[in-house]
């Protein structure tokens, strides 16, 4: 550790030259920093060199029509305090809002949260639910992927070596919600997690559930269920119920398998009825 | 390799530190470099909040942050706290609400604390500044004196 060495390139050319100086493990990315400190201590294959983008000019928030675009170094606390986030994205809202504490969001970043793609992110279920797209950009020029293909499974992304995530787009404002159980409120982790969100340009919902290793899903057969942006107690039931049978779910140290399914219908069953009930839900 | 010097103003004073390894934590900057004990160091894991400080206003966990991550920047820790109108006002309330016990805990609390009143000011209500310091844990459970303290300080901000 005492060999490590920290730059801040002040340009994205120059931060994406960074990445490509040491073997891949060798090199890491320094967007918030707070997972960042575990792997400097943790791994037995630690860093030796933290590139830090903290002068990249990545810290933003764009509302373009109905287009969301979020800079990937912004801190998640000034996302959460955006004025139009809670309306316009509440379940995005949300699910900022379970991630640490305000000291940790703070720092922590969206960029940071979906290029280290734990199964315990609390945002790629709500990211999953909204459609989200992930702006990329690194030696041979910039590219995008929805999220759904960017998230390959625990701790894999589709980066490429020398790539950067350079912000994450989101398609249009949806009615959402994100439900969540866990032992502590604020510095846990869930163990399930459920983003529910309706698209009013698809006319269909959007179910995602995160806490379940190896990465957060959508559940399109629970999904088929609800009939519109309405769905009547008893679709919302079914969707319930059918997403508690269908999901791979694991015992664990958090919690067992049988705890989880009871988890994943009684939290799909309150999102999807907090969208409902919320002022701009089903119509 | 030696790295290079970087400066960071630490409450209000200019503080030019040599020598300080990439791999440096800003707790253990503050702590063992800068002499300023009254930062916690509590779990080294981003859970307990003891080792709240503000960095450039806002509160910030010191134990997750690289002191090279916020090189040039202004950093307020509890030894702060007292020449500073909203830092005292809190002290004041627990103070008076009797918030500690063993007071470990203490400088983190009263730390995310200010920061969050800068942040909100008077907007914010009791409960919404009590989910919002969910990230500083109290062992001796003294959460209702908290409590107490925040109530106090919405009832007569500073």
């Amino acid at each position: 550790m005492s060999s490590l060495t920290f730059v801040t390139p002040a340009s994205v050319d120059a931060a994406i030259a960074e990445l490509r100086t040491g073997e891949p493990g060798e090199v890491a990315v320094l967007a918030g920093g707070t997972a960042l400190l575990f792997a400097l201590e943790g791994a037995k294959a630690a860093p030796r060199r933290v590139v830090s983008l903290r002068r990249l000019p990545w810290r933003t928030v764009d509302w373009n029509g109905p287009v969301l675009t979020v800079g990937s170094t912004l801190p998640l606390r000034s996302l959460e305090r955006d004025p139009e986030l809670a309306t316009r994205h509440p379940g995005l809202f949300e699910a900022i809002r379970a991630v640490g504490s305000v000291q940790l969001r703070h720092r922590a970043t969206l960029g940071g949260n979906l290029g280290r793609a734990s199964p315990a992110s609390d945002l790629i279920p709500v990211l999953l639910a909204l459609d989200a797209e992930v702006e990329m950009v690194g030696p041979t020029g910039a590219r995008s992927l929805p999220v759904d293909r960017f998230v390959l499974g625990s701790r894999r992304t589709a980066l490429a070596p020398g790539e950067l995530i350079r912000a994450v787009r989101f398609p249009e404002p949806r009615p959402s919600a994100y439900r969540w159980q866990r032992v502590r409120p604020a510095n846990d982790i869930s163990q399930i997690a459920v983003a529910a969100a309706f698209s009013p340009s698809a006319g269909s919902w959007r179910l995602a559930v995160g806490g379940i290793p190896p990465r957060g899903v959508r559940v399109p057969e629970a999904e088929a269920m609800l009939l519109s942006s309405r769905p009547t107690e008893a679709e919302i039931r079914g969707a319930a119920e059918r997403a508690a049978r269908h999901l791979t779910i694991a015992t664990d140290r958090r919690a067992s398998e049988e705890y989880r399914r009871h988890l994943v219908e009684t939290l799909i069953e309150r999102a999807v009825r907090a969208v409902v009930e919320s002022p701009k839900g089903g119509r | 390799m030696t790295p290079p010097p970087l400066l960071l103003t630490v409450n209000g004073r200019p503080r030019p530190l040599e020598g300080v390894p990439a791999s440096e934590r800003l707790i253990d900057t503050i702590r063992w470099r800068l002499g300023l004990k009254g930062t916690k160091d509590g779990c080294r894991t981003g859970d307990c909040g003891a080792c709240t400080v503000l960095v450039d206003g806002v509160s910030t966990l010191s134990c997750l942050t690289l002191t090279h991550e916020v090189e040039g920047s202004s950093l307020s820790t509890i030894e702060g706290m007292a020449e500073d109108p909203v830092g005292r006002a809190v002290q004041e309330a627990f103070d008076r609400a009797g918030a500690l016990q063993c007071g470990y805990c203490t400088p983190g609390f009263v730390v995310a604390l200010v920061g969050l009143l800068r942040e909100r000011g008077r907007a914010a209500s009791v409960d919404e500044l009590l989910a919002d310091l969910g990230g500083n844990l109290c062992r001796c459970t003294g959460y209702l004196s908290i409590a107490r303290a925040v109530a106090l300080l919405q009832k007569e901000a500073p």
